[in-house]
């Protein structure tokens, strides 16, 4: 492992709290800074962190200058977790309202299909086979929702999920992975003890993509 | 599937937890901080810190006891009590809260729910009501803490508040609250077969029954738990073993963090 810490950036589009999140990424080998401006946010850092507070169109609003820079980035390999709202901007648009998203997956964000809207509470994750990584390291079996909202990936992206999870009768991606980039519906840093692993997990896969990538 | 939550409520007054808890070796009994993480430990799927400050000036504190406690908190924080505007729900939630719970200001002016889903999403938004029968049996609407009498009609009242943003519904029975009789289960059915969101029964725990009653025939989707816990009655784990033999589809409680 490197020396020197892991750099991780999380983009805050000021919609809310943002200190659980933060004190799950603060770890021994980790350096954590807060940034508002989405180009900033992609300089200068070894991850990126899209947090889960708000609604899209205001944060695709604060993403919009820096958009072509994020996109670049996690296409070229810049590890990154988006968590809620945060994995919605990595697909192309949401019903929401408007605004564009980074369409690193491609597909669209619609609402849930279900009588209970929105849902808030622990629901279980459904793996998909061979078993993610993180999954497998966090031991990550049921998490902490609150959406009104969820990913409906189309195409290849249909194939990024890594597990699922049912509301009423609508089953929809709970977490997807497309190289270095990792989205959960769910919020990890609100899914006590087994989602902060969850987060050190990817925190520490970073890390060695970091170390991977000093060594070339 | 989506499991029944079970939250604890502390009462919180500046920095301190008042009534009773009595947690054997716990230091500190008193602190918000320590306390939430134990429930946390312990099982629970939520926090809500109940702030009943007299002053500004513990209002200001349970904001820094807030932050204190996201900060080791890896459950849902809820913080209620007190909450006039959308900048206090602003306040909040910056603080470290993940959900604000609004009573008796949305009864006043009910536009704070719209302002604050709008600001900050239906799901950190929740309608408190408090809601205790007349004697023409109709569950009216209370307010200020309990003290105050309104004309309007709780189940009624919900879908108002719900229409106007609000993402989950806190519903209160004044009438069962710390009388441990049970929750007030056709209070709770009559609210949650009324509103499209997701209901929490309070007032009346006495028992783990009273917790399977609430959510098989009042249709809660959340129940909580206070003064039995604070109190040493019974514990998160022992009430979710019930839960869980009764069928009802509850969350785990995580080995290594209860041993």
């Amino acid at each position: 492992m490197s020396s020197s810490p892991l750099r991780v950036t999380v983009f805050d589009y000021e919609a809310g709290n943002l200190h659980s999140l933060v004190k799950s990424l603060e770890t021994d080998f980790t350096e954590v800074r807060v940034e508002t401006d989405p180009a900033a946010a992609v300089r200068d850092t070894d991850a990126l962190v899209l947090p889960g507070v708000g609604a899209f169109s205001p944060a695709a609003v604060k993403l919009a200058s820096g958009r072509d820079a994020m996109r670049d980035a996690l296409l070229g390999g810049l590890p990154c977790l988006g968590i809620c709202l945060g994995m919605q901007l990595l697909f192309d648009g949401s019903e929401e309202g408007p605004g564009t998203g980074l369409g690193v997956l491609s597909g669209q964000v619609t609402r849930l299909a279900a009588e209970r809207v929105p849902q808030i509470g622990w629901n279980t994750l459904e793996d998909t086979t061979p078993r993610d990584t993180l999954l497998v390291e966090s031991d990550l079996q049921t998490a902490y929702y609150a959406n009104s909202f969820v990913c409906r990936p189309t195409g290849e992206s249909a194939r990024h999920v890594i597990a699922y999870t049912t509301h009423e009768r609508d089953r929809f991606p709970a977490a997807v992975r497309v190289g270095n980039v990792v989205g959960t519906q769910f919020h990890p840093e609100k899914s006590s003890a087994a989602g902060v692993r969850f987060v050190r997990a990817f925190l520490r896969e970073a890390a060695s993509h970091v170390t991977r990538g000093v060594g070339l | 599937m989506l499991t029944r939550r079970l939250i604890v409520c502390l009462d919180v007054k500046g920095a301190r937890v008042v009534k009773g808890v009595q947690f054997v070796g716990l230091r500190d009994v008193g602190d918000p901080v320590a306390l939430a993480t134990r429930y946390e430990s312990e099982g629970a799927d939520e926090i809500t810190f109940l702030d009943i400050s007299a002053s500004a000036e513990e209002r200001s504190t349970l904001l820094d006891v807030a932050r204190r406690t996201a900060e080791q908190l890896f459950i849902p924080l809820t913080i209620g009590g007190g909450i006039r505007t959308a900048d206090d729900v602003a306040r909040a939630l910056r603080a470290g809260a993940d959900k604000v719970s609004v009573n008796s200001a949305a009864v006043t002016r009910p536009e704070v729910l719209t302002e604050s889903a709008d600001r900050f999403g239906a799901q950190c938004v929740v309608a408190s009501i408090d809601a205790k029968r007349d004697e023409q049996g109709v569950w009216r609407v209370w307010v200020k803490g309990g003290r105050e009498q309104t004309p309007l009609e709780a189940v009624a009242w919900a879908q108002e508040c719900v229409s106007r943003g609000a993402g989950e519904v806190l519903l209160t029975s004044i009438d069962r609250d710390g009388a441990r009789i049970g929750y007030d289960t056709d209070l709770t059915r009559a609210v949650s077969n009324a509103v499209h969101v997701p209901v929490i029964a309070s007032g009346g725990a006495g028992r783990a029954e009273h917790l399977v009653e609430a959510i098989e025939t009042g249709h809660a989707d959340a129940v909580l738990v206070a003064g039995i816990l604070h109190d040493g009655v019974t514990t998160v784990r022992a009430l979710k073993d019930v839960m869980r033999s009764a069928g009802i589809p509850v969350r785990d409680i995580p080995v290594e963090v209860a041993a």
